[in-house]
């Protein structure tokens, strides 16, 4: 009998318990893919706050969230009720507009819906012991690699994605100048190289975050990850050196407002002046303070400030036919990535 | 009906709703999942190239675990009740700790004191012995979440289990030998078994630990649960929880075995399993530390 | 002498597969002093943290202690069609990845599910809030309380209880007086596993709970932010916390066996 009360009493505890919403206060959620963390708790939303109560004189309080790019997607999908989604690859944005949640084409803002930029880089232990220079050097025996698995990180896409698009302009250069390989013949070459380089991989976190950890813990020798990772560790003093090929991706993060639950919570001008707000001056700075390029490479003054040169090879999603072509051609149940693993396996 | 039965009755509901709420039900949700393309596709999602390399993989290194955290345990159980030496309280507080840790810490320790940056780790690395982002690492983090299991289902028996009738026994003539396998290990099989199959069935389902410590290649040192993650990560749920409920299947018929192996007597039982049944006491066995 | 090679093996094994890789922890967790250990464990987010776990905890252990008894008594009291069914399932949380134990809850929970809507439109936010981390944790939880009282139900039988009903006591008074008694210490070994336990949950509810910062992060997945933030003395420290509360919980429960059988051993 007592228990009989005292159940559901519980129950209705937990099911209440932090359900309730604020009233006056305006409340945003953000689901943020975890590597920009620092920039946005620091610096970008006490910005923003101060901003918003200086233009509106409301108070908005901001929840965040930080995690992998694709599980932040997914977890929207399945029901987290963020207002705001910055993540790292515009797929996975894409994946929330196809579940019906984001209805506006958010590529038709500033710079495309792009927020932040970085490139794939490799870190390598300080003194470069094994000599690494160019992504050959990765596919030499002896060399062990790092990078996540592509299936479960997002940063692994790219990273994967910025070796065969190497290869492809390798593949180029080798043709000599003034002659252009056969499209199948870069593709053997750059599926060769990828192939090569995988061999060397021994452990595979499952995200990019956790990759850098391991190579932190002495793991491999090489890690290949985004710039804006490897920049700040190495400005903590981190014995380890940034190398930069030539050949590598221009990494772009999307970042889009989420129609369908900014409408429920009647947050659309505070959501939409975030996204704006990570357009603004002072954002990007924050971005920039992290080790990101500027998002607009023409803009002089920003990449005045990060003083990153750009690679001479330099290439970007749209000119491999886009995420859900390369993707597929090398992710899917036949893609590339996926029959060199096992063939790998197999000892082929 | 009287008061007795209709109590029966509620309590039973009660019960029978509640595991049907907590774990049928959403177990139901992951089957359905799996089912959805039909029994062909379910095959097929088991039976590709990582999957399989996967399962085997798992059952392998689950089954390795089982037979060392069997033997270890079994001896840490006997210790730890038939012994008295200093220290043995802590030993016996320390048995349920991986219980407590969180899977993700486990790993980390492991991966940090086997690793490269530990006198251990380099030692290790210039014996040539691969421990960590290989098999072996497997085993290891295995062989840590589930080391309680067989310790804490061998001590409440081995405690029970009364100095008696081993000494009732020896008194009658036997000899340690069969004493052992005619009186303490008859009584102990239950608890030694509800062990083992908890300790297999545990190690089936471990991730936490695992994704840190094993490398995850795929085919190599990708364990069942690291692939199912990756294919929930990659938008495919069927082929993650076709796998994940060929693994719940397995464990289905392991604990249907156990519970089969493991009934008290009177009740269609062969008459080699028995429980020691004490008569009535004043002062309960469980009670005595 | 065979005793001293016993003793010697397990407190070996022990060592190399408990002892050793916490005592790695306690070091690294003051790796930079006892004062960033002090701050790390009392920040806001790690105080969030602990205050989270410990409501979840308590919850789950409630839950538990009431059904766990309820089921133990059904499976071994009571003959029916599907006992064993009943009795196999129980241990099948042991079983279930984290990944699919958050999956199947978003699946049943999601919001376009009839369970989602239904609590949708009742004000209830079930995923992404407490109540999906209260269930993922009692889900991993629930085979604890079962499986201590189980054996020993099975062990006292019916007989004590079937005096006291001829003696003239009715349903709750044999309950209250006989039964719970008798399984005293099958409680608190169930409940001293299921707190262990549920500090620990980690995997499912990282899935469930959206991971939001000062709102749904309870002490393991704080670890887990630490950990990627690169702030290893942090997850260390809050990592160490936990197990020496624990280790705490399993010490007094040790020594509260040893004591009473002290007591016994001193009545004889």
């Amino acid at each position: 009998m007592f228990v009989s009360i005292l159940v559901p009493v519980l129950l209705a505890w937990v099911a209440f318990s932090g359900s309730i919403m604020a009233g006056e206060t305006k409340e945003l959620m953000l689901a943020v893919y975890s590597v920009p963390k620092e920039a946005y708790e620091r610096t970008i939303i006490p910005a923003f706050q101060r901003s918003w109560k200086q233009r509106t004189g409301q108070d908005v309080r901001i929840r965040s969230s930080y995690g992998a790019s694709g599980a932040q997607a997914r977890a929207i999908i399945g029901g987290f009720d963020a207002d705001v989604a910055a993540l790292s690859l515009e797929g996975d944005l894409d994946q929330i507009a196809k579940a019906g949640l984001i209805s506006h084409d958010w590529r038709t803002g500033p710079h495309k819906g792009m927020i932040s930029a970085s490139v794939v880089a490799l870190g390598v232990r300080k003194g470069n012991p094994k000599g690494i220079k160019v992504w050959e050097d990765l596919a030499r025996p002896g060399v062990e690699v790092l990078y996540p698995n592509p299936k479960t990180s997002g940063g692994a896409m790219w990273d994967v994605i910025a070796i065969y698009g190497a290869g492809l302009k390798l593949a180029e250069q080798q043709a000599g100048s003034g002659k252009k390989p056969s499209a199948e013949s870069a593709e053997v070459y750059a599926s060769g190289l990828l192939k090569r380089i995988q061999k060397n991989v021994k452990v595979m976190d499952k995200s990019g975050r956790e990759s850098v950890t391991t190579f932190e813990r002495g793991v491999g020798d090489v890690i290949v990850t985004y710039e804006n990772e490897l920049l700040p560790r190495i400005k903590s003093h981190r014995p380890y050196e940034i190398i930069v090929p030539d050949e590598t991706v221009w990494i772009e993060n999307p970042a889009a407002v989420i129609d369908r639950h900014v409408d429920q919570h009647h947050v659309r001008d505070v959501a939409e002046a975030f996204v704006s707000f990570l357009h603004s001056e002072e954002a990007q700075a924050a971005f920039a303070e992290l080790g990101f390029r500027p998002i607009d490479q023409a803009d002089v003054q920003a990449s005045a400030r990060t003083s990153l040169p750009l690679p001479s090879q330099l290439f970007t999603i749209a000119s491999l036919g886009g995420w859900e072509k390369i993707s597929a051609t090398l992710f899917g149940p036949r893609g590339a990535w996926t029959t060199i693993v096992e063939d790998l396996a197999r000892g082929k | 009906m009287t008061t007795h039965t209709l109590l029966q009755l509620a309590l039973r509901s009660a019960a029978v709703g509640y595991v049907s709420l907590l774990i049928l039900f959403p177990l139901a949700a992951i089957a359905h999942q799996s089912f959805i393309g039909g029994i062909d596709h379910f095959i097929e999602d088991i039976s590709t190239p990582q999957a399989s390399s996967a399962l085997v993989l798992t059952l392998e290194a689950a089954f390795l675990t089982t037979v060392i955290n069997a033997l270890f345990g079994t001896l840490s159980a006997i210790v730890l009740v038939r012994y008295e030496f200093p220290g043995r309280w802590f030993l016996n507080a320390l048995v349920d700790l991986p219980f407590a840790i969180p899977t993700l810490v486990t790993g980390l320790m492991i991966a940090a004191i086997y690793g490269p940056t530990t006198i251990l780790g380099m030692w290790l690395q210039e014996g040539n012995i691969t421990l960590l982002y290989a098999k072996p690492g497997i085993v290891l983090a295995m062989l840590f979440v589930t080391m309680p299991f067989t310790i804490r289902s061998l001590q409440p028996v081995l405690m029970e289990l009364e100095r008696e009738h081993e000494e009732a026994a020896f008194s009658l003539g036997a000899s340690p030998w069969t004493t052992f396998w005619k009186v303490t290990v008859p009584s102990v099989l239950p608890g030694l078994l509800t062990g083992v199959f908890l300790t297999f069935v545990r190690a089936l389902g471990e991730f936490g630990s695992i994704v840190i410590v094993a490398g995850n290649i795929p085919m190599k040192t990708q364990v069942a649960s690291v692939y199912v993650y990756g294919e929930i990560e990659s938008y495919n749920p069927q082929g993650a929880t076709s796998v994940s409920v060929f693994i719940l299947l397995i464990s289905f018929l392991v604990l249907v075995l156990l519970e089969r192996l493991t009934r008290p007597p009177g009740e269609r039982m062969p008459r080699w399993f028995r429980w020691s049944k004490p008569p009535l006491p004043m002062i309960h066995p469980s009670e005595i530390g | 002498m065979m005793r001293r090679l016993f003793i010697g093996s397990v407190w070996f094994y022990f060592a190399l597969l408990l002892i050793g890789p916490i005592l790695y922890l306690a070091v690294q967790s003051f790796d930079e002093g006892i004062a960033a250990f002090w701050r790390e464990v009392t920040k806001p987010e790690a105080l969030h943290g602990f205050m989270l776990t410990l409501e979840i905890t308590a919850i789950v252990l409630v839950m538990n202690l009431v059904f766990g008894t309820i089921t133990a008594l059904v499976l071994v009291r009571q003959h029916f069609a599907g006992r064993t069914v009943l009795s196999g399932v129980i241990d099948l949380p042991f079983s279930v990845s984290p990944v699919i134990a958050g999956f199947m809850l978003i699946l049943l929970f999601g919001p376009e599910t009839i369970l989602g809507t239904f609590f949708g439109t009742l004000g209830v936010k079930v995923l992404f809030a407490m109540p999906a981390m209260v269930l993922a944790t009692l889900f991993a939880t629930f085979p604890f309380v079962v499986r201590e009282l189980t054996p020993l139900l099975q062990t006292i039988g019916t007989d004590t209880e079937e005096a006291a009903r001829t003696l003239g006591a009715n349903e709750w008074q044999v309950f209250l007086k006989v039964t719970l008694p008798m399984l005293r210490w099958g409680f608190v070994y169930g409940a001293t596993l299921t707190v262990a336990r549920a500090i620990g949950e980690f995997g499912a509810v990282l899935v469930v709970s959206g991971n939001i910062l000062m709102l749904t992060q309870t002490a393991t997945l704080h670890i887990y932010q630490s950990y990627v933030d690169f702030n290893y003395v942090g997850a260390n420290a809050v990592a160490l916390t936990l197990l020496a509360v624990s280790f705490a919980i399993l010490t007094v429960l040790e020594l509260a066996k040893a004591k009473s059988a002290a007591i016994v051993t001193s009545a004889n």
